[in-house]
């Protein structure tokens, strides 16, 4: 290495010179983000090996102590199941309407303005408000859901959030109708990069639109369902405010998720060594997703 | 090859970059922290000749900055409000700085930023008792032991509440409010029912006797009996009662009786559904000012509301009376259960004399009877700040209701244990199975056993 | 063929149509509700047309009455606008650099990123809390600026949307002698137009409605935001909901400008004009 520094072959030059201008372009983000993020998260990490109440005291060694006592929590265990189902039952459901919406609100249709912002609504609306609207929409007894399930001939409708096997999928619902506007237009953004030229050819070529759809709009937006299936991942995993105001993890705990189990552990009992481990073990989960998700982006677009 | 090889030099630097930050970070505040503690030491023998010179000169004038947390000060925080002017008013030189955190998060707040040893809040205001043995746990609350002493201050005005809040036999907090349970109840309803109301010495078989009687129509029209509020408190604080248990237990079947009380209320009908409650978002304090119910078990913090909901025109003008809760067939009358608000210094805090003068003026007397003028009890019962109470606008004037506001056994709602909160937790769901009746009473005792002695390593 | 389409149409439309109303429902839950009396608002069975009778604008009044709503909105303005250009400048440039510029370690670096998306921010915050504290910045919109301006979330969304725009786009421009910057400026953030406008909406909209960030790093009441006010209204001992719809319907009008601003770029539909292999 010592001696490469010294006598530059022009091939390292031009190396060196693309990576200075590639760093140039990352340092300000990376600046920011290792003071701020980078370097509490790895804080975070290291403390999943310590005993830590947020007070003053120094922090004690405790090796893996912490993951041994919440793989022995039935908490974790409960709450860790929790998420993976709501995830399952969330990602495609998410995934798949909102790319359709992003193709039905990408047309000039009348009024575009006005559709886009209603399905991006229930993002912003606040919080409090879809809980309370939602919780009495499935209201058991007389509220408008199950009315309707009655009406169509259902005599023994869930009970939702009153039902500690119901409640999940309740919640799992409200995810995908509040998420999938956000997701929509995430799709939108993708959708004006694709060449409007490939479609008129294919419409000459006598393709149907979902011939289209399948073979020259969904390859096309491949990274950005890349980005849209890790964020949604991530964002299963990291569910909380939502369960917060519709079930507040209950009946019982049938709702408490991963990030309700840490913010516990870390706020209400205040053992942060345990809520880092958890956190960890919650990284390694989604790492592993993301890795084989950034596997498949690599195969998808060298097929193309 | 090489691009391995720099891949693996650059993640290492970056780690021990961040390392030696988090390092540095780390060392810096256990540096202050033993700065911290050494001028503490210096400052609280200063203390002491401050404050045994303050009582020779009697007024010797204060001046400075000291900060105080609270919850809810703008909205909900009448009696901090009070105590801050008052203060201010009393000591020109001093100004009161309001670091106000929202109500529901104001444990993990000022967790946070105890974790930063930040010099500021001074004067820390405990919203549950919980909070005080962690905080106390983590060395982050200042004894004041001292400062009693070098006062002479006397503790029995607060009639044991003082003690009460003593942890390890160090005192860190002095009692501001206090809070209990008493029996809200609508007078109009009683009387359309033709039902006498209720007394000051009345058992839970009476209660619920009463529930029925007055429960009525249906529909839109139906009133109920009386209201739970879907609190867990509002099954175990009638179980602890009698001052045999606490809602820390090895065995919790004395819990049965009382969810099965609770349920019978429930499943007649007497009083609403929690499946209602919970996925309607019912307040306790709509129903009772909708006069949807008849009763309503609840803390005396409610009266200033209910007195100035009735008086701002939020809600239609009726007749309601105070009576002391109902209690076990095997006790007296006169048992209440109820909690303190206790407010403590920062372990951290710049100006210690400040914040204790501040913590002493806000218990204090003086304090109390212009905190009873808006309604609020306090930790100190004069028969000034009663009769303030009493004599409220507002407040029935019948006699019975000024009598149900004293009592003769105070029974903390929760034990003083520093695994309170984690305990709770665990109450709080099995309570909820049981009132969705997805578990029996048994199989909610049973888990509640199980759990809690996990939690407590029985 | 062409009724056929039109028929087609006015199916969407009408379809669309009913979709909206379902995704508005809690929309105008908040406005009923922020026009009654707080008594009113939960009421069994629920009532979804409001009391002609009993409307009550004045919950519009108080709320800028009881706590300071002005100042809160000001400071979220502040907070929002800033960190969204600092967001937006720093991530662009960052993508550009993961997307189309090769140096050592790219990959890995970007990984780095992506994952601690995935950490829940309530685990690394006392330590950031800890850290923002030491460099002063506790108790300063600065503080919670900088902190919420470097997410990774900008650069993952920026990079994805550059590796849409063929690289043979960059090659061409550089055996025209244009410089990296040259491409970047000239070439690429023209065409990722409609993922900046995805990226300030969604970073406008996260700061607005932040509520955990300001809660702990505000203590001054002069600096804090619209979301802690709003939160005022919930007291330990029960919740003024239709105070707080009223302030929530109030605090929505600035992201919805926001969103109807910058959804045009969404309509363009030119930006694949220029590429052609």
């Amino acid at each position: 290495m010592e001696n490469e520094k010294q006598v530059l072959s022009p091939k390292m030059k031009r190396k060196l010179k693309s990576n200075a201008v590639g760093f140039s372009f990352v340092l300000p983000s990376l600046l920011g983000y290792a003071i701020f993020v980078f370097i509490p998260v790895c804080f975070s990490l290291i403390l999943s090996l310590m005993e830590w109440d947020a007070s003053q005291a120094p922090l004690k060694f405790v090796g893996l102590q912490n993951f041994v006592t919440i793989f022995g929590d039935r908490n974790f265990r409960n709450s860790f199941i929790h998420t993976v189902t709501y995830s399952l039952m969330t990602v495609f459901p998410t995934l798949v309407i909102s790319l359709l919406l992003a193709v039905l609100m990408n047309s000039k249709i009348r009024g575009i303005t006005f559709f886009r912002a209603a399905f991006y609504f229930p993002h912003i609306v606040s919080v409090v408000a879809v809980g309370a609207v939602w919780n009495m929409l499935f209201q058991p007894d007389y509220g408008p859901i199950n009315m309707f399930l009655k009406f169509i001939g259902i005599s023994n409708p869930p009970r939702w959030v009153l039902s500690t096997t119901w409640a999940m999928p309740a919640v799992a619902i409200v995810s995908v109708w509040k998420n999938m506007g956000y997701y929509m237009i995430i799709y939108l953004a993708g959708l004006q990069g694709i060449d409007h030229s490939l479609h008129e050819a294919a419409s000459i070529d006598g393709a149907n639109g979902w011939q289209r759809l399948r073979y020259i709009t969904v390859p096309l937006l491949t990274p950005t369902t890349f980005f849209v299936l890790i964020m949604l991942t991530i964002q299963c995993f990291k569910v909380f405010d939502l369960v917060y105001v519709m079930t507040g993890g209950g009946p019982g705990n049938a709702t408490q998720t991963l990030v309700n189990y840490i913010y516990t552990k870390a706020f209400t009992s205040w053992k942060l060594g345990e809520a880092s481990a958890a956190a960890m073990i919650m990284f390694v989960v989604v790492l592993a997703v993301t890795l084989i998700q950034f596997a498949g982006e690599r195969k998808w677009s060298d097929q193309m | 090859m090489k691009m391995k090889k720099m891949i693996a030099v650059l993640l290492a630097s970056m780690m021990i970059v961040s390392l030696a930050a988090c390092g540095s970070s780390s060392s810096e505040s256990s540096s202050t922290e033993t700065t911290t503690e050494t001028t503490k030491e210096t400052e609280s023998t200063e203390t002491q000749d401050t404050s045994q010179a303050a009582e020779t000169e009697e007024s010797t004038e204060l001046t400075g900055e000291v900060s105080i947390s609270t919850w809810g000060y703008d909205t909900s925080g009448v009696a901090f409000q009070t105590i801050v002017n008052a203060y201010m008013e009393k000591n020109p030189g001093v100004t009161v700085n309001v670091i106000d955190y929202t109500s529901d998060d104001y444990n993990t707040s000022l967790g946070v930023a105890m974790a930063a040893a930040t010099s500021d809040p001074d004067v820390i205001f405990i919203k549950d008792a919980g909070t005080l043995l962690t905080m106390a746990d983590k060395n982050q609350l200042l004894p004041i032991d001292d400062y009693i002493a070098a006062d002479a201050l006397d503790l029995s005005v607060y009639s044991g509440g003082a003690e009460l809040l003593q942890y390890n036999g160090v005192s860190y907090a002095l009692p501001f409010r206090n809070d209990w349970y008493v029996l809200y109840y609508n007078k109009d309803l009683f009387d359309a029912a033709g039902v006498e109301y209720p007394s000051n010495d009345m058992t839970w078989e009476e209660y619920y006797e009463l529930a029925a009687q007055l429960t009525s129509g249906e529909g839109t029209e139906k009133v109920y009996g009386t209201h739970h509020h879907k609190w867990e408190a509002l099954v175990s604080a009638w179980a602890v009662q009698d001052g045999e248990h606490t809602v820390v237990a090895e065995d919790y079947s004395f819990y049965k009786e009382w969810y099965e009380n609770t349920l019978a209320l429930q499943d007649n009908g007497y009083m609403m559904d929690y499946a209602t409650i919970t996925t309607s978002n019912i307040g306790y304090a709509d129903m009772f000012e909708n006069q949807q119910c008849a009763m309503l078990p609840m803390g005396t913090y409610f009266m200033a509301s209910l007195i100035s909901a009735i008086a701002n025109g939020e809600c239609d003008d009726f007749n309601w009376g105070i009576a002391a809760i109902p209690h076990p067939s095997t006790t007296g009358a006169g048992y209440t259960v109820g909690a303190y608000t206790p407010v403590a210094i920062s372990a951290y805090t710049d100006v210690p004399d400040l914040a204790w003068d501040f913590v002493k003026f806000a218990t204090s007397e003086e304090a109390a009877a212009l905190l009873g003028e808006q309604g609020v009890l306090t930790g100190i019962q004069t028969t000034e700040s009663m009769a303030a109470i009493a004599s409220l606008d507002g407040f029935p004037q019948d006699g019975t209701s000024e009598e149900a506001l004293s009592y003769t056994h105070f029974v903390f709602d929760r034990p003083l244990d520093p695994d309170i909160e984690e305990v709770r937790t665990v109450l709080n769901e099995v309570h909820e199975l049981i009132m969705i009746e997805s578990y029996s009473v048994d199989d909610g005792i049973a888990e509640l056993n199980e759990r809690v002695a996990e939690i407590k390593g029985w | 063929m062409k009724t056929k389409q039109k028929f087609l149409k006015i199916v969407i439309t009408l379809l669309l149509i009913i979709f909206s109303i379902c995704m508005l429902v809690p929309f105008y839950w908040m406005i009923i509700s922020s026009l009654k009396l707080n008594k009113d608002v939960f009421s069994v069975p629920m009532r979804w047309l409001p009391d002609m009778d009993n409307i009550q604008w004045k919950n519009y009044v108080t709320i800028w009455q009881k706590i300071p709503l002005l100042t809160y909105f000001k400071n979220s303005f502040k907070l929002a606008t800033i960190t969204t250009v600092i967001q937006l400048a720093v991530s662009c440039l960052a993508a550009y650099g993961f997307s189309k510029v090769r140096f050592w370690g790219r990959d890995i670096l970007f990984l780095i990123y992506v994952t601690t998306i995935a950490i829940p921010w309530q685990v690394y915050m006392v330590p950031q809390f800890i850290l923002v504290t030491r460099m002063g910045l506790n108790d300063t919109h600065l503080g919670l600026i900088l902190m919420q301006a470097f997410s990774a979330f900008g650069v993952f969304l920026m990079r994805q949307a550059y590796m849409g725009i063929p690289n043979e786009l960059c090659e061409a421009a550089r055996i025209d002698g244009m410089s990296e910057y040259g491409i970047f400026a000239k070439i690429i953030m023209p065409l990722g137009k409609p993922s900046m406008a995805t990226l300030v909406i969604f970073t406008f909209t996260n700061v607005w409605n932040d509520f955990m960030g300001p809660l702990i790093y505000l203590q001054t009441k002069e600096l804090k935001t619209i979301q802690l006010g709003i939160r005022n209204f919930v007291t330990q001992y029960g919740a003024e909901y239709n105070l707080i719809m009223a302030a929530s319907v109030v605090s929505l009008i600035p992201v919805v400008i926001v969103f109807v601003c910058f959804q045009r770029f969404f309509i363009e539909g030119v930006a694949s004009s220029g590429i052609k292999g």
